[in-house]
C-alpha cells in the first residue's frame, strides 16, 4: 500500500513536471524564440525540489495523500512561469524562495514529526500568532495603503500570512477542547438552539481583532480571511450555526464601520462598486485587471503570448506578478486555463477535507480542515478581489503569487496536511509497528 | 463533526462556482464589451508595439518614419511638419486621424494576415509588422507649398489631372506633428484652428472662381459660345434684385471670353438666369458638387461642396429663386467649396472633361518588399465634352495672359486659369486661384486658397499657385 501511493505521487510528479516543462518552454520561446540551456537548468532546479521532497515524504510520511504534492508541484510551476514571464528575474528569486520553502517544509516534517505535538505548545503559538498578526500594526511599513509587511534585514516579511498558520493550529486545539462546552445549548432564540452569552465571547474577541485589522492595518482581505477561518473552524467544531450567524454578523458590522471610518478602507469599497468613474486614478488597476482577463477570451494567447508588458518594468496592472497574477494567467491561458487553476484549488482543498475527514480525532480533523479552508479562502478572495465578485484587496494567490513570504508559509501548510494525512492512514490500517512508534514518538 | 466539516466544503464549492461563473461572464459573455470600452486602451497600446509602416513620399523619402522606444513604436518625422493635417496622427491618448486612421490596418500589417497564413503567423507566434505606404505626395511640391503659405492662413492641393493623384495638400497654420500631445490643449483651442485639413475640410465661398463651372454649363447648353456679345452696364437686375460687379466696375461690350478673363459679375449673372436653376446645379453636380469626393480618408475628413445653411448641405433638388441663381453663378450665394473640390474643377477641364478619382497611395510594399497594392486611376465623373473642355482650356489660357490672373504666369510655359475674389462682412478678403500647367499638356492642376487678406485672388493667390506649378513642373516625375 506504502508503495503504490507513493509511487502514484512519483506519477502525478512526472505529469506535473511535463506540463509544467511545456508551459516553460512556451514562454520561453515566445519571449525569447529559442531554448537555451538556462532554460532547461530552470526547469532541473524545479524538478530537483519536487523531487527531493518526494523523497523526503517517501521516508517520512510513506502513508500520506499522494496528490497533495502534485497539486502544488503543478500550482508553483504555473506561477514560476507567469512571473518568468513577467519579469525573468523576480523568477530566479521566486526559485529560490521555493528552495526556502522546501527546507521548511523539510525542518517542519523532521522536526515535529507528529502534528499531535503542536497541541501542547497551543498558547505558544497562538500568542506568537497574535504577536507576529500585531507586528506590523506598529513596526510595519505601509505598501498601498495597506500596513501588512515588515522589513527585516532589508526583506519585506509579510508575518500574516505565518500568523494564519498560527491560528490555525491553536484554534483547532483550543476549540476542538471546549467544543461541548461551546455547543451545549441552554436557551433558545427564535426555536433556534443557542450556547450560553458567554461562550460567544471568542467571537467578540476575534471581531475585535478583526477590526483592529481593519483601522490599524486597513486591510479588508486579511481581516475577512481570518474572521472567516476562525467562524469556519468554530461551526466545525460546534455544529451550531448560531455561531456562524453571529460572526457573520458582527463581522459584517465592523465592515461596514470601517468602510464608515477609514478612508483607505471605504476607497476600496467605493472602487468595487463603481471603478469606472475612477478609471485613471484609483480604479485603474482594476479596470486593466478587467480588460486584462477580458482579453483572454476561452483558450487564451498562450503562455508567454499574451500582451502583459507595456515596458520590461511596466506590466499592464501594477502588481501583475504578485496580487494580480491570476490576470497574467487568464490572459494568457485564457477560460479554459483560469478555469483549471481555479480546480487545482478546489482539489488540493478538496484532498484536504478528506483528510479532516478521515482523521481520527477532533484536533486533527480540525487541523486539516482549518489548513484546507484558509488555503481555499485566500484563493477565493483574491481571485474574487482581481475579478470583481468582491472588494479588491492586496493578497497573495497561495503557490502562484511572487512573494516568499507567501509560499513559505504555505509549504509549511502543506507539511501539516500531509502529516495528518499520513498518520490517519498508519492509524486506520498501518501495521501495529508503525502504531506502536507513533505512539513512542507521541 | 464531519458533517459540518463536509457543510463547510460544500460552501467552498459554492464560493469557487461563483468564481466561475463571473470568471466565464467576463471572459466570454461580455468580452467584446470590455473590449469596446472607451478606457479600454490595450487595443491601441497592443499596436504601438507593432512596427509601424512608414509613410513616404512620392519620391521614397521618408515623411513619417518610427522609431523604438522602451518596447513601443512612435512616429517620427525626418522632413519636419509635412501635411501634418493631412497625414495626420496616432496617439494613444488623442486616438487617430488623416491618412494615419485611413491606412491603419494596412500600417499595422493586420489588412494581410486574414486566412491561413494569418493563423500561421500566430500560432508561431510571430508579430505582425505594419507595411510601408509610399504616397502620391511629392514632398519638394509639399514644401514648396507650406512654404508659400508661410504666416498666413490657407490651403493647396495639387493634383495630377491626368490621374486624379494627390501631389501636395497643404493647410496653414499648420503644426509640428512629433510634439503634437503636449501641444494639444493649445492647438484643439486655438481660433485659427491648425488641427482642421483645410484641403478638405475647409469650407470656403468659391467666389470667382466658380465662374470656371458656370462658364463650362453655358458652353455645354450650346448657347453661348467665346465670342457671344454682352454688354455690361455695371449691374444686372434680376427678380427684384440685382448683381453688381467687384468694385463697381463697368465693362461695356465685351465677349464671353472677355467676361471670364476679366471675371464680370453682369454677363456670369445674366448667363446663369439664362440657363436657369436646375442646368446651373446639374452642371455642378457633374464636376462632384454635392457629393463627398471619394479621396479614401476617414468618414467625416472629406466634406462635400454645395449649397449650405446653417453649416448643413442643402439637396441639389432645394429651390432658390432667379436671383439667387444668378449670384451662384457668380460663386455666390450660400455656395461652399473646399480647396479640394476646386483643385477637381481645374482638374477637370486641364483633363479634357473628364474628373479622375483622388488618391493619395501609390504602393503598399510588405516589409518582406513584396508590393501589394499599387495605384490605379480610375475615371470618377465627366463634367463636359473634351470639346467644351479645350474651349474653356483656351479661355482661362487668356485670364492668365491678359486676365486678372497674370501673376500665375510662368517662363516659357502655357498656364490656365481663374481668379477668385469672396469679400467677407468684416472687410477681409477670401482670395481664391485654380489654375493647370502647363495648358497644352497638363500636368499639375491646383487651387490655391488664402484667408483675411486685404488683397484680390490675382493679386495674392496667384503668385502662390506660380510659385508651386513651378516647384511641381521642375519635378522629374509626378504620379
Amino acid at each position: 500500500m506504502a508503495v503504490s501511493r507513493r509511487g502514484l505521487e512519483l506519477a502525478f510528479l512526472v505529469l506535473a513536471g511535463a506540463v509544467s516543462t511545456m508551459a516553460y518552454v512556451s514562454v520561453y520561446a515566445g519571449r525569447f524564440r529559442e531554448i537555451d540551456r538556462r532554460s532547461i537548468l530552470y526547469g532541473l532546479v524545479f524538478v530537483a525540489i519536487f523531487l527531493a521532497l518526494h523523497l523526503l515524504v517517501r521516508r517520512r510520511l510513506p502513508q500520506a495523500d499522494p496528490t497533495v504534492l502534485p497539486l502544488v508541484a503543478l500550482l508553483c510551476a504555473i506561477g514560476l512561469t507567469e512571473i518568468f514571464r513577467i519579469r525573468p528575474a523576480l523568477a530566479l528569486l521566486q526559485g529560490q524562495w521555493l528552495i526556502v520553502g522546501a527546507a521548511l517544509f523539510a525542518l517542519t516534517v523532521l522536526v515535529v514529526r507528529d502534528h499531535a505535538r503542536l497541541d501542547r505548545y497551543r498558547y505558544l503559538i497562538g500568542v506568537t500568532g497574535l504577536l507576529l498578526l500585531l507586528a506590523p500594526m506598529v513596526f510595519g511599513t505601509t505598501v498601498n495603503g495597506a500596513r501588512l509587511w515588515l522589513r527585516v534585514a532589508g526583506m519585506s516579511i509579510q508575518p500574516a500570512e505565518f500568523a494564519k498558520l498560527a491560528l490555525v493550529v491553536f484554534l483547532a486545539g483550543y476549540l476542538d477542547d471546549r467544543k461541548v462546552l461551546l455547543s451545549v445549548p441552554t436557551r433558545h432564540v427564535l426555536m433556534v438552539p443557542v450556547p450560553a452569552g458567554r461562550y460567544f465571547a471568542p467571537v467578540a474577541a476575534m471581531a475585535a481583532l478583526a477590526l483592529a485589522m481593519l483601522v490599524l492595518m486597513r486591510d479588508f482581505g486579511t481581516a475577512l480571511l481570518f474572521m472567516a477561518i476562525f467562524v469556519a473552524l468554530l461551526y466545525m467544531a460546534t455544529n451550531r450555526l448560531a455561531y456562524v450567524l453571529a460572526g457573520g454578523g458582527l463581522f459584517v458590522a465592523v465592515a461596514a464601520a470601517a468602510v464608515r471610518l477609514v478612508p483607505h478602507v471605504h476607497e476600496r469599497f467605493a472602487i468595487w462598486l463603481d471603478p469606472w468613474s475612477r478609471a485613471d486614478t484609483s480604479g485603474y488597476q482594476l479596470l486593466q485587471s478587467l480588460f486584462t482577463i477580458a482579453d483572454g477570451g476561452l483558450a487564451g494567447a498562450g503562455f508567454g503570448r499574451g500582451f502583459l508588458l507595456y515596458s520590461a518594468r511596466r506590466p499592464v496592472v501594477p502588481d501583475l506578478q504578485t496580487d494580480f497574477i491570476f490576470a497574467a494567467v487568464a490572459n494568457e491561458a485564457g477560460l479554459l486555463g483560469a478555469a483549471g487553476l481555479l480546480l487545482l484549488y478546489l482539489l488540493l482543498v478538496w484532498r484536504g477535507f478528506s483528510i479532516a475527514l478521515q482523521a481520527p480525532d477532533g484536533f486533527s480533523k480540525l487541523l486539516a480542515a482549518g489548513l484546507s479552508a484558509a488555503l481555499g479562502l485566500q484563493a477565493f478572495i483574491i481571485v474574487g478581489g482581481v475579478t470583481r465578485l468582491i472588494p479588491l484587496t492586496g493578497i497573495t494567490l497561495p503557490f502562484v503569487s511572487y512573494g516568499g513570504s507567501s509560499i513559505t508559509a504555505n509549504f509549511v501548510l502543506v507539511a501539516l496536511l500531509l502529516m495528518v494525512s499520513h498518520r490517519t492512514a498508519v492509524l486506520r490500517e498501518g501495521d501495529a509497528a508503525a502504531r506502536l512508534r507513533l505512539a513512542g514518538e507521541g | 463533526m464531519n458533517r459540518a466539516i463536509t457543510r463547510v466544503f460544500l460552501v467552498g464549492v459554492a464560493l469557487f462556482v461563483a468564481l466561475l461563473a463571473n470568471l466565464s461572464w467576463i471572459m466570454v459573455a461580455r468580452a467584446g464589451w470590455y473590449r469596446e470600452r472607451p478606457e479600454n486602451r490595450r487595443a491601441i497600446a497592443q499596436e504601438l508595439k507593432i512596427p509601424r509602416g512608414r509613410l513616404l513620399g512620392f519620391d521614397g523619402s521618408v515623411i513619417a518614419g518610427r522609431e523604438r522606444r522602451s518596447g513601443f513604436y512612435r512616429r517620427t518625422y525626418p522632413q519636419g511638419p509635412l501635411a501634418p493635417q493631412f497625414i495626420g496622427y496616432d496617439s494613444v491618448q488623442y486616438g487617430r486621424s488623416g491618412v494615419e486612421a485611413a491606412l491603419n490596418d494596412v500600417l499595422t500589417g493586420q489588412s494581410g494576415s486574414a486566412g491561413a497564413q494569418g493563423l500561421l503567423d500566430r500560432l508561431l507566434g510571430r508579430r505582425p509588422e505594419g507595411a510601408d505606404v509610399r504616397l502620391t505626395l511629392v514632398p519638394a511640391v509639399q514644401k514648396a507649398a507650406q512654404q508659400a503659405l508661410a504666416g498666413r492662413k490657407g490651403a493647396v492641393v495639387v493634383l495630377d489631372p491626368r490621374t486624379g493623384a494627390l501631389i501636395a495638400a497643404a493647410s496653414a497654420p499648420g503644426y509640428d506633428p512629433a510634439r503634437l500631445e503636449d501641444a494639444w490643449p493649445r492647438l484643439s483651442r486655438d481660433p485659427a484652428a491648425p488641427l482642421l485639413d483645410r484641403c478638405t475640410q475647409g469650407l470656403y465661398v468659391p467666389g470667382s472662381a466658380f465662374k470656371v463651372v458656370t462658364a463650362a454649363a453655358a458652353l455645354e447648353s450650346g448657347k453661348v459660345t467665346p465670342q457671344t456679345r454682352f454688354v455690361d452696364t455695371g449691374t444686372y437686375v434680376v427678380f427684384g434684385g440685382k448683381v453688381t460687379n467687384y468694385g463697381g466696375a463697368v465693362y461695356g461690350p465685351h465677349d464671353f471670353t472677355t467676361a471670364l478673363t476679366l471675371s464680370v459679375n453682369t454677363t456670369f449673372a445674366r448667363v446663369g438666369d439664362t440657363l436657369g436653376r436646375r442646368r446651373l446645379v446639374e452642371a455642378m453636380r457633374r464636376f462632384g458638387f454635392y457629393e463627398v469626393p471619394p479621396l479614401p480618408l476617414p468618414a467625416g475628413e472629406v466634406m462635400a461642396s454645395g449649397r449650405y445653411r446653417d453649416g448643413r448641405l442643402l439637396s441639389p433638388d432645394a429651390y432658390f429663386d432667379r436671383l439667387a441663381v444668378a449670384w451662384l453663378a457668380c460663386g455666390q450665394e450660400r455656395l461652399l467649396a473646399t480647396p479640394l473640390q476646386m483643385a477637381l474643377v481645374a482638374a477637370a477641364v486641364a483633363n479634357d472633361g473628364r474628373v479622375m478619382r483622388p488618391y493619395f497611395v501609390q504602393e503598399v510594399r510588405t516589409p518582406a518588399g513584396k508590393v501589394t497594392q499599387t495605384a490605379r486611376p480610375a475615371a470618377w465623373r465627366r463634367a463636359m465634352s473634351p470639346a467644351t473642355a479645350q474651349t474653356l482650356n483656351v479661355m482661362m489660357q487668356r485670364v492668365v495672359n491678359a486676365g486678372t490672373g497674370t501673376a500665375a504666369a510662368l517662363q516659357g510655359v502655357p498656364v490656365a486659369g481663374k481668379t477668385g475674389t469672396a469679400e467677407r462682412g468684416d472687410g477681409t478678403n477670401l482670395a481664391w486661384f485654380i489654375a493647370f500647367a502647363p495648358a497644352d499638356d497638363p500636368r499639375v492642376a491646383l487651387a490655391v486658397v488664402l484667408e483675411d487678406t486685404m488683397a484680390t485672388g490675382g493679386e495674392v493667390a496667384a503668385p502662390v499657385a506660380a510659385a508651386v506649378m513651378r516647384e511641381a513642373l521642375r519635378q522629374p516625375a509626378l504620379p
